[in-house]
């Protein structure tokens, strides 16, 4: 690699990775006048491209190849810990990232997220603190969130719901599979609060994007309508053509160079060819998804940071945070039910939408002695993936391979017979020392940089409280009248829901960012993607990571002053 | 929803993209573990989630043997011979038995000769894999039934199959099959498998929308 710049530009603000952290700060500066630039490593891809093809998942076309760069995977294994290369945590590396192929469920944290220490005490082994900020400092960024990036749902009064702002949902819910009511039904009779769950999906066309229009295949495809709230097709398309934006596609940011005062003073990135440009800016953003802006910040070392941006107290990569849980399936056997039912069950398009947060806070002293912090159930329908679920089908019971008429009636009644009904439990996964990013001594990517080691231990109080909602989930199955039900917590990481290694704290002792995001002992250099969580709270957390890179916007303007 | 990063061999088998899982190389795969069939073998032919698969990072510093370049593809994947073989072997592992598609009614050889033009399967090591286990396939055909595996019987060719499935080799290389098996059955008609929606229609799957057409394929974003 050539690692002399060939090419200098300036501008205001310097903008590192597209997706739901980056293109709230690109959208905001840009509207407000700022000149804005975006270093995005993939390319700009649209609905024209998004086809619903399993090949374009298999071949992992819209995410990095392991080729070109991966992750060390450090995960325990009984006592000991093994390591491996990985490329699961890349989730969509073009313009817009992985929000371009999420399933778009959507919830707030509710105030007790930002203060777990203090409402829940301490837990030995975990590194648990309040947030610098409260629900109500982020509150109007969620109500901002909602009608932008677009969010259809209906609120449904419940124990736990949070404070708002607004009575309810800007868009008014997606469109409901038939067998919701089955489970309205089955939790009411158990004394729980189904809720609908809200989604960035449009229900109602806005902004000159579509409304959803059902296509069956939605979480980990791209969207074809706009409807889905993808930074790119919520934000960046709609400031792509203004004269003070613009947005680099195949730029690589490699290294942020910092002045003798320790604040930014330029970036490099290497384009499709290798070659290395800078980039010079009064303010530099990071939003490479959590693991990543780690790994650039520790990378990036300097006169004043010389173990890397910010790391003075040795808090860069430390207390990262997956996404605690479980799944379970309730299976129905569509043999055992009324024509009229297993037609109801077979429906592909609309969407499922059901929640419960009845032990968001769970109060069971026998078994936990004290109130603890517990977690929500989202109901789902998997995303369609039917030739990779016919493949695994191949193996029987025992391990041994099926094949010719065996394989072929095992296939028929998985597809026909049966319908699989999916829940999935998320918890706080709970910060330790032993969950963290630091640069791989051996591994490089094609550019010649570390590669990220990512150490993914969990806090067996975690699979404590996760064993418990899952069983309540697994109670649910069974009363919707499932043939056959299970669930299992887990302890290994979720590739997609990581947030942390960069936490947001008033001391840069104990965290890496300042209240405002700012990486502590800098002026200029901000994070925006989900590193800042001190912990996840108890839901997939792209609403917050929009939510609050929206609100450090506000602070970045305020400091940029004047356009 | 959640998606897990472990891809330990135990918790893989449920895994469903040959990614997932880097299991015994196909290259370390030898011909005597290929016709061994002691049942104790059972638990390391249990392991592979979907195919045997190289570590593709390692085979960059280090290319395997058996991988080629784009430029060296052949015109054609396999023989007219080899091509019988695993037409037959195809049938064995999904036959025409009066419920769903056969491995012939899905195009399964014209598939599988077009997927072994893929890049990743090509570094897998997947054309060579398959042609050796052609080769071992009718060593142990002459060797029990004293014919190659084409000469024999429906119930010949059936005790064959069987016998191999019972060596981690073996199992390996018919699973490796069943792979492409099922992306001809299930994948989009735009790449060749599952004619007029065959597969769809047999297993009542409704396709998502919009399709790939033949200038929007993955091939076409790569
Ligand atoms: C299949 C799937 C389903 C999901 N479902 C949900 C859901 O239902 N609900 C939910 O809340 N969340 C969901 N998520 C998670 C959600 O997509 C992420 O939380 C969100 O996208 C994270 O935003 P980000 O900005 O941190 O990272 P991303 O959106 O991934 O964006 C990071 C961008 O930075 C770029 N980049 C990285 N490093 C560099 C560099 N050095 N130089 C230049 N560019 C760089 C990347 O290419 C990428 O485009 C899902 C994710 C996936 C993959
Ligand atoms: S289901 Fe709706 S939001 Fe999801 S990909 Fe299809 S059109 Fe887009």
């Amino acid at each position: 690699m050539k690692n002399q710049p060939t090419t200098t530009k300036d501008f205001d603000i310097c903008i590192i990775g597209s997706g739901a952290g980056g293109g709230p700060i690109a959208y905001e500066l840009a509207q407000a006048g700022y000149r804005v630039v975006v270093l995005e490593k993939g390319g700009w891809f649209d609905e024209a491209d998004f086809k619903k093809d399993e090949m374009l998942s298999r071949r992992n076309i819209f995410r990095s190849k392991i080729a070109d760069e991966r992750h060390v995977l450090e995960e325990p294994d009984g006592e000991d810990w093994s390591s491996h290369n990985t490329s699961e945590f890349w989730g969509g590396n073009i313009v817009g990232g992985a929000s371009n192929f999420m399933s778009g469920y959507f919830h707030r944290l509710k105030p007790e997220d930002f203060r777990l220490l203090s409402e829940f005490g301490a837990i030995e082994g975990a590194n648990i603190v309040d947030w610098p900020i409260t629900y109500n400092d982020l509150e109007p960024y969620y109500t901002k969130v909602e009608q932008l990036i677009g969010v259809s749902g209906k609120i449904v009064k419940h124990p736990h719901l949070e404070p708002r702002s607004t009575a309810d949902y800007p868009f008014p819910p997606t469109a409901e599979h038939p067998v919701s009511a089955w489970f309205d039904k089955a939790a009411n009779e158990l004394g729980l609060h189904p809720l609908p769950m809200a989604r960035a999906i449009l229900s109602t066309p806005y902004n000159q994007r579509n409304s959803c229009e059902y296509s069956g295949y939605c979480g980990s495809y791209g969207c074809h309508s706009g409807a889905k709230g993808s930074s790119r097709a919520a934000l960046l398309d709609h400031v792509k053509t203004k004269n003070n934006f613009q947005l680099m596609t195949q730029a690589k940011a490699y290294q942020i160079n910092t002045d003798q005062k320790g604040n930014a003073s330029s970036v490099d990135y290497y384009d499709n060819a290798g070659s290395s440009h800078r980039i010079t800016a009064k303010v530099v953003t990071v939003a490479c998804y959590a693991i990543e802006s780690s790994r650039l910040l520790l990378s990036s070392t300097g006169a004043k940071h010389p173990d890397g941006i910010g790391n003075r107290y040795q808090q860069i990569g430390k207390n990262l945070h997956c996404c605690a849980g479980g799944t379970g399936h309730g299976i129905f056997d569509l043999t055992q039910l009324t024509s009229q039912q297993a037609d109801a069950l077979k429906v592909r398009g609309p969407f499922f939408n059901r929640a419960l947060q009845d032990w968001y806070f769970i109060d069971d002293k026998p078994v936990f002695g004290k109130r603890v912090k517990g977690g929500t159930i989202d109901f789902v329908f998997d995303p369609p993936s039917p030739t990779a679920d016919a493949n695994s089908l191949k193996w029987d019971d025992n391990n041994n391979l099926l094949w010719g008429s065996a394989f072929k009636q095992r296939l028929k009644s998985h597809f026909t017979q049966s319908r699989d009904f999916k829940f999935e439990v998320f918890c706080d996964w709970l910060p330790t020392d032993n969950c963290h990013v630091s640069l791989d001594a051996n591994e490089k990517d094609k550019w010649g940089s570390a590669v990220a080691r990512v150490k993914v231990g969990f806090h067996p109080h975690d699979l404590k409280v996760a064993q418990y909602i899952v069983d309540q989930g697994v109670n649910v199955m069974k009363k919707m009248g499932a043939q056959k039900y299970y669930g299992n917590a887990f302890t290994s990481p979720t590739s997609n829901l990581i947030a942390g290694g960069l936490r947001f704290g008033k001391d840069p002792k104990t965290s890496a960012l300042d209240p405002d995001c700012r990486v502590h002992g800098t002026d200029n250099i901000f994070v925006t993607d989900g590193s800042f969580m001190p912990n996840g709270g108890s839901i997939t957390p792209t609403f917050t990571i929009y939510a609050n890179a929206f609100r450090v916007a506000d602070k970045i303007k305020a400091q940029l002053g004047k356009v | 929803m959640l998606k897990s990063a472990s891809s330990l061999p135990h918790k893989a088998k449920q895994g469903s993209l040959k990614n997932d899982y880097q299991g015994p190389l196909a290259s370390g795969l030898n011909r005597r573990a290929f016709l061994k069939t002691s049942t104790a073998i059972a638990l390391l032919a249990g392991l592979p989630a979907c195919k045997p698969t190289q570590d593709v990072t390692k085979s960059n510093n280090n290319p395997a043997p058996s991988a080629t370049t784009n430029k060296d593809i052949p015109a054609s994947v396999f023989s007219d011979y080899q091509k019988k073989v695993l037409a037959q072997v195809q049938m064995q592992l999904l036959p025409d038995d009066g419920d769903g598609p056969s491995a012939q009614d899905i195009n399964g050889v014209d598939y599988l000769e077009w997927a072994m033009t893929d890049q990743q399967n090509i570094q897998d090591g997947d054309p060579d894999f398959i042609r050796k286990g052609i080769g071992w396939l009718d060593d142990l055909a002459v060797q029990t039934k004293g014919e190659v595996f084409i000469q024999l019987d429906q119930t010949n060719q059936h005790n064959i199959i069987e016998k191999i499935a019972g060596s981690s080799a073996g199992e390996n290389w018919l699973s490796l099959l069943m792979y492409y098996l099922t992306e001809a059955l299930l994948l989009d008609p735009v790449y060749g498998g599952n004619p007029d929606q065959i597969g769809w229609n047999w297993l009542e799957h409704q396709a998502g929308f919009p399709r790939p057409t033949s200038e929007t394929t993955y091939r076409d974003f790569e």
